[in-house]
């Protein structure tokens, strides 16, 4: 609509009617708004677009917008342009549709800008002639809008502009849709609880460029028994939630954390957990969706990373939600065809948006699914309610479609438990300690195990409380096998201990260890009886030695194989200083010496030998040039004048290599080695080849 | 929320509560394409594998029954992402079929050319097909249908064989039901294996195996060919047929390392097939012998890998195969599944053990502590050296004499694995010993003897772990087994189960040393049982008195 002013430029009320392709009430109604909307205002001489809307709606017809250029300034009559077009020959034609499908431009090298229709010699001519392409500067000839418009049949656009897409629906008992989403609802929530839990215990660290690794998050995808797109999405929804953020850990580095808020979070009902994340879904900027696909640099993206976030993304998935929440109730997106549908429609609604959206749009209905925002293709009752940002009808919806928290578990002689539905939380969290997770989705299966009642009594339970929670947890009578097994790890849990001592005394005489320990002045050597004849020390060796002495006891210290060491001291003495090099090195060193001085003073010599007589003519820098030139090309050996760093004139012989951005490489005899010279600083240049005598 | 009784989990796991009213149509729904994993008292978890899958659409399920039966048992919603796993896994069988064609012979055809074409470039099937007849179809070598199966579910396109059988010499099997007869489950097992034409049959230990391989000879009516494992186990299948069915003796063949008899149903011992002679199994060609109408594997969980591959020539006969238990510890179910077949039948030893067939059995571990100078001795010992030292402690060899004494007057055997100590303990017991080493005709005497009472105490190895009928037996004391091996403490387990009269239930005690390799074999074997749904308890050696 405003495209077709654009091309229209100024135009009146009822043409505009005629060449969009809309009905003529949509269209006038559009038109009111576009004036409201003043980019669009009412000139004397009928409707015309603002300045700069014409170069803001460039682009083709994937931008929505019909790739028609303005029209020319006297455009004829529709009748009189479709007169011309009928006079063009079939391939002159097929060039101008070929033009107008490729915006309207086209460029041509050779063809004459001012011929007649007779003696056109090329398609291109032809149609030039008949003012159907109009030559601008530089070969660029381009299709007037008329002309476009004749062509597509009277409209700007081919095809009819005020058709809404339908959306392909098939038929689903809301009930299913809303049980479908309660179900994922609840995956989504205890999944999420997994992952921070999780998290809080074993942190993953944060990338330098701030997301989370690839293999963390392949990790924590096998973790939560998902694939890696939900894993990130998971995590992304946390993040936003506030859940999640990244912080220092106790070594200082950078992890990812459960926030403050998660333990807030975790201690809700599972509706209200879900509504924040449903919530915090529906507005954030990130795009889970792009977690694992390459960014237009080719580098992957990472969850959490801080550029995945786009301001279109909100908009879009409200844009999709809304579509599917106009939908009659009892119909759903077809399985398979309806996601297109849906992005097709959203397009026709938004068409100036970028391609992208399109993406985010179809990533949505699928996230939604995760989310339990969508059940089997709809949208569930709760998830109108949060697509409205009504937090309480929300978890009004959805509570009756979760499953019931249970307060007990069924054991099995096999030392399984099985949670016939979702634990209380705290429960939960007991149990967790307690056995290792077998199987989860619904229900959860424990199994009891050796290490995993081990595991409880570090974290300091004793057999009876194990006994008591196991039996006030469960509804059927505890197995036998699970009572020995718990019995069987207290009997030998601890028989083994470990501890910290800096030093140990051992004698086979327990009085005098007994005297030891009871010596009041032994009081600050932090003693203790570990066994009848062995105390340990909390005081070093070197420490405790001269104090035991102190105390009139005649200790040796023992060696870490067990042997005595004796406790002599050690008389001090320094090792014998050496000389650095052997004779043989010092001998090659010097002869190295002797031979590069010999080579220095010979390259002296034979630079003298072939100076000139006369004084020295001061060359300028462009014959120094030349004359380098020359030595280059071939490869002479020349001696020059050359001033160093502190103004010292000196002689040098050298191989002139190359000459580059006013430094002569070369290969310098006296330090026989290529060196650059520059070439403001060589003085003389005289080759060698005519030594003087 | 559905009040159901199933919860489906996302790894796949089914879990079933059976206290639930509507568990048993449940069960009876969800049975023909789950595997029964673990049956413990209160929640049966049955798992969804392509296997099972595929063998419910080999017996004539399709994806939408059982997604149905899911959702209409499920308490909780049942994931997505698997319902269109299940419909996927199930699309793949018989996309191939296996045909017979008119001029061709037998020939691999598909409806859906790109699976064929994905079936043709693989590496390992390219040899066993012929020429292309046209787009669609390929001609096979007859010689490769049983590879060919196999190969094609690894590739995971499993084909639907509908090449037929041949229906072998004809020769007349009648049941003679005299005195006896048929049980419901036996009847059902045998004509769902026939309808079926080839496949497993899984009964528990007890329940009549070798009734249902009569039936199903009786069905066949032809010349039948049995392999079993050992020449005892053969000796008594032959008294079973003579018993069972109106052939007579005369009519049933041995074939043995002994015997080389060859009659219209030939009892032939899996290790006389695998007996290499410079390489060449000597013995095959009793496989051609005479043109078999059916084929019955008994123990097909022990089935040597040589039969395997001789049975993939035998794809054109029917094939029967019984077992009680189809975990192979070799994991190679795939390979029973397509050479032989299917399971047709499966019945939870519950489930028979409740209509009275096989006698409940009470599960005892005894746990008996090493004496200081063994522990030492232990902790010191090389890894390999350790099971054998904890498995033959002398503690134990008290423990089972104070057993026994508990246990005077009922038949009891008591079975290990090491020699020395069967040896030491048949010497103490005042028993004989039944060992490898034993002479045929002796173990045959010995249980005998063991059947009709005279001897009341067996000391056994594990050569009778297998098909060796002792119904008398009541009490079985295992001293030592296999590194924990669940399908022998299914054997041997199920040399207690025959049923007993005044409904007596049976006992079943395994001796462990605590704090040993052997203890934690020893909770592998146990985990099996509980998930069998036998309740065991474990006691202390010391409290072995006071439990009685």
């Amino acid at each position: 609509m405003l495209d077709a002013l654009v091309v229209a430029n100024q135009t009146t009320q009822s043409e505009l009617l005629r060449i969009v392709h809309a009905d003529p009430a949509a269209t006038e109604a559009a038109t009111e708004r576009l004036v409201d909307l003043a980019l669009v205002w009412e000139s004397p001489g009928g409707l015309r677009p603002l300045s700069g809307v014409g170069e803001a709606l460039r682009g083709d017809e994937s931008a929505g917008v019909s790739g028609l250029r303005p029209m020319s300034a006297e455009p004829g009559t529709p009748e009189v342009v479709a007169a011309r077009l009928e006079a063009i020959s079939p391939r002159a034609r097929a060039l101008l549709e070929h033009v107008l499908a490729n915006g309207g431009e086209g460029t041509t090298g050779n063809a004459r800008r001012t011929v007649s229709a007779a003696d056109a010699a090329t398609p291109v001519e032809e149609l030039i002639a008949h003012r159907l392409l109009i030559p601008r500067d530089g070969g660029v000839l381009v299709l007037p809008g008329e002309v476009g418009i004749a062509l597509r049949g009277g409209y700007t656009t081919t095809s009819p502009r005020d058709e809404v897409p339908e959306l392909a629906t098939s038929e689903r008992d809301p009930a299913l849709v809303d049980r479908t989403a309660g179900g994922a609802a609840f995956d989504v929530v205890r999944r999420t609880e997994l992952l921070l839990d999780h998290w809080g215990l074993e942190p993953p660290a944060t990338l330098r460029s701030g997301g989370l690794a690839v293999r963390d998050l392949k990790a924590t995808a096998s973790e939560l028994q998902v694939s890696e797109p939900e894993a990130g999405l998971l995590i992304e929804v946390a993040s936003a939630a506030g859940l999640l953020t990244s912080a220092a850990d106790p070594d200082g580095s950078e992890v990812w954390l459960p926030t403050d808020a998660f333990d807030t979070w975790a201690a809700g009902s599972t509706a209200e957990r879900w509504a924040t994340l449903a919530l915090a879904w529906l507005d954030t900027t990130r795009l889970p969706s792009l977690i694992g696909a390459k960014d237009p640099g080719g580098k992957t993206w990472n969850a959490l990373a801080p550029d995945l976030s786009s301001v279109m993304a909100p908009e879009a998935r409200a844009l999709a939600l809304a579509q599917l929440a106009d939908l009659a109730p009892g119909l759903v997106l077809a399985t398979g065809t309806g996601v297109p549908s849906l992005v097709e429609r959203v397009a026709w609604l938004r068409p100036r948006r970028p391609s992208v959206h399109r993406d985010l749009v179809a990533a949505a209905v699928h996230e939604a699914g995760l989310l339990g925002l969508v059940g089997a293709g709809g949208l569930s009752t709760a998830g109108r309610a949060v697509l409205a940002h009504d937090h309480d009808a929300a978890l009004a919806a959805i509570t009756p479609h979760l499953p019931h928290p249970v307060d007990h578990v069924l054991l099995q002689a096999d030392l399984t438990a099985v949670a016939p539905g979702p634990l209380e939380t705290e429960l939960a969290r007991t149990l967790h300690l307690l056995a290792d997770v077998e199987s989860r989705g619904g229900a959860t299966v424990y199994r009891f195990t050796n290490g995993s009642v081990r595991r409880a009594f570090d974290a300091g339970w004793s057999a009876l409380e194990v006994h008591e929670f196991v039996g006030s947890v469960s509804r059927t009578p505890i197995p036998q096998p699970l009572t020995y097994l718990v019995d069987d790890v207290a009997r030998t849990f601890g028989t083994v201990r470990v501890g910290h001592a800096e030093a140990f005394l051992r004698a086979d005489d327990e009085a005098a260890l007994t005297e030891l320990l009871h010596h009041p002045k032994a009081s600050t050597l932090g003693l203790r009886r570990i066994a009848p004849t062995v105390l340990i020390s909390s005081v070093p060796v070197d420490v405790l030695l001269p104090r035991l002495r102190g105390l009139g006891a005649a200790p040796v210290v023992e060696a870490p194989d067990g042997t005595v060491r004796v406790a002599r001291r050690d008389l001090l003495r320094a090792r014998r200083p050496r000389s650095s090099r052997t004779r043989g090195a010092a001998q090659a060193r010097a002869q190295a010496t002797v031979a590069s001085v010999v080579t220095a003073i010979r390259s002296g010599d034979r630079a003298t030998a072939s100076r000139p007589t006369s004084p020295t003519i001061a060359t300028t820098p462009s014959s120094a040039l030349a004359a380098l030139r020359e030595a280059i090309e071939s490869r002479e050996t020349v001696v020059i004048g050359y001033v160093d760093n502190h103004g010292a004139s000196s002689d040098r012989v050298v191989d002139p290599l190359r000459l580059e951005g006013g430094q002569l490489m070369a290969h310098d005899h006296r330090s026989d080695d290529e060196r650059l010279f520059a070439v403001h600083r060589i003085t003389t240049v005289t080759p060698l080849s005519a030594p003087q005598p | 929320m559905n009040d159901g009784p199933l919860i489906v989990q996302s790894d796949k796991t089914l879990l079933l509560e059976i206290d639930h009213p509507r568990a048993s149509d449940a069960r009876k729904a969800i049975a023909p394409f789950a595997e029964l994993e673990r049956s413990p008292e209160h929640i049966h978890t049955y798992r969804l594998t392509p296997l099972g899958l595929w063998n419910a659409r080999a017996a004539g399920h399709d994806a939408e029954q059982v997604v149905d039966a899911l959702l209409s048992f499920s308490r909780y919603a049942v994931p997505h992402a698997l319902l269109v796993d299940i419909a996927e896994t199930m699309g793949r069988y018989g996309r191939l079929r296996l045909e017979k064609h008119p001029t061709h012979g037998l020939v691999l055809s598909s409806t859906d050319r790109p699976v064929l074409e994905e079936v043709l470039r693989a590496k390992k099937i390219a040899g066993m097909l012929g020429n292309r007849i046209d787009d669609d179809s390929v001609v096979v070598h007859s010689s490769e249908r049983g590879n060919l199966k196999q190969a094609l579910l690894k590739l995971g396109w499993p084909a639907e064989d509908f090449a037929g059988y041949v229906d072998g010499e004809a020769h007349p099997i009648a049941l003679d039901q005299d005195g006896w007869e048929l049980r419901k489950y036996q009847q059902e097992a045998a004509e769902s294996f026939w309808h079926g034409g080839s496949g497993v049959v899984v009964l528990p230990c007890g329940a009549g195996k070798t009734i249902v391989g009569a039936a199903a000879m009786a069905q066949a009516q032809a010349t039948t060919l049995i392999l079993v494992t050992n020449t005892v186990s053969a000796r008594q299948w032959k008294d079973e047929l003579v018993k069972r069915t109106s052939l007579t003796a005369d009519e049933i063949g041995e074939y043995s390392g002994s015997v080389k008899e060859v009659r219209p149903v030939t009892i032939a011992t899996y290790q006389v097939l695998t007996t290499r002679r410079k390489g060449v199994y000597t013995h095959l060609e009793l496989l051609d012998a005479r043109d078999w109408g059916l084929i019955v594997y008994d123990e097909v969980h022990l089935l040597p890998a040589p039969i395997f591959r001789m049975t993939a020539n035998l794809q054109a006969r029917r094939r029967i195969g019984l077992t009680a238990t189809l975990v192979r510890e070799d994991g190679r179910e795939g390979e029973v599944f397509s050479l032989i077949g299917p399971k047709r039948y499966d019945a939870p030893w519950k489930d028979i053990e409740a209509q009275g067939w096989i006698a409940p059995a009470d599960c005892v571990e005894v746990r008996v502590t090493l004496p200081e100078g063994q522990r030492l001795a232990y902790a010191v010992a090389e890894p390999e050296e350790r099971y054998r030292l904890a498995s033959c402690t002398h503690a134990k060899i008290d423990v089972v004499r104070r057993l026994v004494d508990q246990h005077e007057g009922q038949p009891t055997l008591v079975i290990g694995q090491y020699l020395d100590q069967l040896d030491e303990l048949a010497e103490l017991l005042g028993a004989p010993v039944i060992k490898g080493e034993t002479p045929v005709k002796e173990r045959q005497r010995l249980f005998d003897a063991f059947r009709s009472g005279e001897e009341p105490l067996l000391v056994v190895s594990k050569v009778a772990n297998f098909s060796i009928d002792l119904p008398s037996a009541e009490v079985a004391i295992q001293v030592s087994g296999s590194f924990g091996s669940r399908q022998e403490e299914a054997q041997r387990l199920g040399r207690l189960l025959r049923p007993k009269g005044e409904g007596k239930s049976a006992h079943f005690y395994t001796v462990v040393s605590r704090d040993t390799v052997d203890a934690d074999f020893a909770q592998n074997r146990q985990r099996f049982l509980a998930e069998q749904g036998y309740a065991y308890r474990i006691i202390d050696a010391a409290d072995l008195d006071t439990t009685r």
